[in-house]
């Protein structure tokens, strides 16, 4: 039996189009939830002082690092972290998620916010530096049952360079002090 | 009745705190990356055991009442890890961090790739130094800085590193070519090499001989004020002024040397610059 | 966070009600610049109706009706009138088309008169405005007009030897560590900068030098900064400079401000870009016999020839000139560009304006080259 396809007249393709386009934006606003508070302190900045341009976009960058972080390491996304990480950092923290992808593990981030301290800031602005202190919350599942959690203010040592508009994460490590 | 009290909140607390200890996994506080080690547990039958790491995840099934190796392999990178114990339903968790190992590599960043000869602090280098699993080495370090130049004395600084990062201002010899800036760390080494390139010209000077095409005009070799010959396609502007205006070329050094040919008839006078450097001036007659 | 909210769903609205209710083309509206011209085959029972329907033929590109209204075409072969007219070599004015244009009739005495041709040519990179003083006689009864071609000075077949330094660039790739060395974008230095009112308009003229050892692209920025510290606003100065800079190269730079005042500005903040490419010492340009005259309309110009010393054709050139006062201070640039491409080394005549306001204060004054060649090697 020939099963006669209804096309979608020009109204109806017009409120399909209206209702991706909504969805779209709606996606993206999700997406574009706000990242962590970071408070940065320059006032132990050296050998180079701090540029103001660079001095707003270091903790912008660095909590939407974070923020990434997050979703990748809940949803085990690894290329989500292709924006905002590179080198070693990126490598580690991917190969973190596709371990815990190959056990059925996931790592849930709850941020709180973050100290930011910047310690080192090369003569020629190519390289930085940072000290965290970190307010998280993480909770590790397996599967959906939260097997993990805990409170914790957690140190970082972070060292951040410059890609074409914007910094980049090139190591994050936690430390048990600075 | 206030004795028996506090009594009561004392004993209280203190078979919580037993409790709580009694949850915590016994591992290390800290451990140096790539080093294996044990975790004991107590009871019989089995549990499922997780390790979370900056680099790592795993699940598996160990037996209670015997060790949890925990492989070399598994704490190479350094950072927070958590361990975790899951029996019947409820966990048991420790937390421990890995500390970075001995020195292997450094990242040696050098700055500028070319700069002018004679500049204080002219050369920037800076070292961040890791381990072999590329984790930064917070102990303290001696970096060695040189800088060596063909035919010339080499220059050193050695620099204590600090949280992985050691880094020094030198400055650029007074000849021009190629250096090399070598960081080294024990038996680690990473060389760059800087382009020492001269500086602005200096004591600008020009000739004019009228032929019958006009007239030419040439540089003096075109050095600067360390005797270094500038760089090859440097800009000199020829400018001659005369009764018909002014006229003006840009032209190139071509093997220490600028030279053009003005097409002018009358008397002209001809001055030379080159960058913000102003040269001097010649008076040339008209042609016979 | 509200803000962005308030736009994103401001954004979906506008954007479902572009789909409801789409908006039918409109007819664009013409533009009109100068007279218009006459339709091919035009009037020619007078001097300026002759001329102008010479011109409405070269506007619809009707060479041989517009080549049969001259009264030369024994002196002027047609491929020549038209290589004239329209443009060769890859020249700017190959790239434009005749907008419209004015006509004046400046004499008549008989069976000869002179007609001013005020021409509008739309280019790829602005307005052109020619004028010619086109004289034009009668003939059996109707005006055709005497072109004035310049004969173009043969250059002799010859070998042009080309030794000037190239520099070619070799970038780290992707897959280096971080820490390899790569090589450093040019030093490039802002010497001087100065805002000038010019009209209801803000301007930023300097000058910007490459101090490094290689080629340099350079482009400038300016951000305004009003009197309560917020930014008003950046623009960069785009063709108003020389962007391939040599090394110890020197250009002017103008940045303008349409709307803005003096008075609204704090401060102005300039940022200097400049990446490595790759370059060639070649071709030398040179600026000749650069002098002030007041051109046929009466407006202060600096005129000058180009002559491309190398062997190769350059198919579009355009003229910085930088005005300076008696102290140094650079006043003003202005910028041409010539629709004419420069031959081998064939001198090219040029005009660039010089705005009423500076011609009391200019004490000299230099002339820079930008140039473009098609199909570089």
């Amino acid at each position: 039996m020939r099963r006669a396809i209804a096309c979608p007249t020009g109204s109806q393709t017009r409120l399909i189009l209206c209702a991706a386009v909504v969805a779209l934006f709606l996606s993206v606003t999700c997406l574009a939830a706000d990242a962590p508070q970071v408070q940065f302190d320059i006032s132990h900045i050296g050998p180079r002082q701090m540029e103001d341009v660079t001095g707003r976009n270091i903790p912008r960058d660095w909590g939407r690092a974070w923020q990434t972080l997050a979703v990748a390491f809940e949803q085990n996304q690894p290329d989500l972290l292709g924006h905002y990480f590179v080198g070693f950092a990126q490598q580690k923290l991917a190969a973190a998620i596709a371990a815990q992808e190959k056990s059925g593990l996931r790592t849930r981030y709850i941020d709180h916010g973050h100290k930011l301290a910047a310690y080192f800031y090369s003569p020629d602005g190519g390289a930085i530096e940072l000290h965290d202190t970190a307010d998280l919350e993480i909770q590790v599942l397996d599967g959906n049952t939260v097997i993990h959690s805990e409170r914790a203010t957690l140190h970082y040592i972070g060292l951040m360079t410059p890609a074409a508009d914007h910094w980049e994460v090139r190591l994050l490590e936690s430390v048990p002090n600075f | 009745m206030l004795r028996l009290l506090s009594a009561t909140c004392l004993a209280v607390c203190l078979c919580a705190a037993t409790l709580v200890a009694a949850q915590q996994l016994q591992v290390p506080a800290t451990i140096t990356a790539g080093s294996g080690f044990a975790i004991p547990t107590t009871g019989s039958g089995t549990a499922t055991f997780y390790l979370v790491g900056p680099s790592y995840a795993t699940k598996r099934e160990v037996n209670l009442g015997t060790e949890i190796q925990v492989s070399p392999r598994e704490v190479r990178s350094a950072g927070r890890y958590i361990a975790i114990l899951r029996h019947d339903g409820s966990s048991e968790s420790g937390s421990f961090y890995v500390l970075a190992a001995k020195p292997a590599s450094l990242s040696f960043l050098a700055h500028p790739s070319r700069v002018p000869v004679a500049q204080h602090d002219g050369i920037i280098g800076v070292a961040f130094v890791f381990d072999k699993w590329h984790n930064l080495v917070r102990q303290p370090q001696t970096v060695d800085f040189r800088l060596q130049a063909k035919d010339a004395a080499a220059v050193s600084q050695s620099v204590r590193s600090r949280d992985g990062v050691a880094w020094t201002l030198m400055n650029s010899g007074r000849k021009a070519g190629n250096m090399e800036f070598i960081a080294t760390l024990g038996g680690v080494e990473e060389k760059r090499v800087i382009q020492q390139v001269a500086s602005d010209p200096c004591h600008l000077q020009i000739k004019a001989e009228r032929n019958p095409k006009g007239v030419l005009v040439e540089t003096e070799p075109v050095r600067d004020c360390s005797g270094n010959p500038v760089s090859d396609g440097t800009v000199v502007t020829f400018t001659a002024t005369d009764a018909q205006g002014r006229s003006t070329v840009d032209v190139p050094v071509k093997k220490d040397v600028a030279q053009a040919e003005l097409k002018l008839a009358g008397p002209a006078t001809i001055s030379v610059a080159s960058g913000v450097v102003m040269g001097n001036e010649v008076r040339v007659g008209g042609q016979p | 966070m509200k803000l962005a909210v308030v736009l994103v769903l401001a954004t979906v609205a506008l954007v479902i009600l572009g789909f409801i209710f789409p908006v039918h083309q409109a007819t664009t509206p013409g533009i009109v610049s100068g007279e218009a011209l006459p339709g091919v085959g035009g009037s020619t029972n007078t001097p300026e109706a002759a001329v102008r329907s010479l011109l409405g033929d070269v506007q619809a590109h009707d060479w041989s009706r517009a080549y049969s209204l001259l009264a030369n075409t024994s002196d002027v072969p047609k491929e020549a009138f038209i290589h004239d007219v329209n443009g060769n070599y890859g020249s700017l004015r190959t790239f434009s088309s005749l907008e419209g244009s004015r006509t004046r009739v400046l004499n008549e005495n008989g069976d000869q008169a002179l007609v001013r041709a005020d021409m509008h040519w739309s280019t790829a990179v602005g307005p052109i405005y020619d004028v010619r003083e086109l004289k034009v006689v009668r003939d059996n009864g109707s005006w055709k007009v005497v072109w004035p071609l310049e004969k173009q000075p043969n250059v002799p077949p010859q070998v042009v030897p080309v030794n000037y330094l190239r520099w070619d660039v070799i970038y780290r790739g992707p897959q280096d560590d971080w820490g390899t060395q790569n090589v450093d974008s040019p030093q490039v230095r802002i010497v001087s900068m100065n805002a000038v009112q010019n009209g209801r308009n803000l301007v930023i003229v300097g000058e910007v030098v490459n101090e490094d050892t290689v080629p340099a692209f350079v482009d400038i920025n300016a951000i305004l900064t009003g009197k309560n510290g917020q930014n008003l606003d950046e623009e960069s100065s785009f063709d108003k400079i020389q962007h391939t800079l040599l090394p110890k190269q020197v250009s002017p730079y103008r940045i303008d401000f349409p709307g803005y005042n003096l008075s609204q500005v704090k401060s102005v903040r300039m940022e200097a870009k400049a990446m490595l490419v790759p370059a060639s010492a070649d071709p030398v340009i040179a600026v000749l016999n650069q002098h002030e005259q007041t051109n046929v309309l009466g407006r202060k110009v600096l005129s000058g020839d180009l002559l491309n010393e190398s062997g190769r054709t350059v198919n579009i050139a355009q003229v910085l000139a930088t005005y300076y006062d008696s102290n140094g201070k650079v006043i003003w640039v202005s910028d041409g560009y010539v629709d004419r491409a420069l031959l081998p080394q064939t001198p090219e005549p040029f005009s660039v304006d010089m705005p009423d306001s500076t011609v009391g204060q200019v004490q000299s004054y230099r002339v820079t080259v930008n140039h473009y060649i098609r199909q570089q090697s």
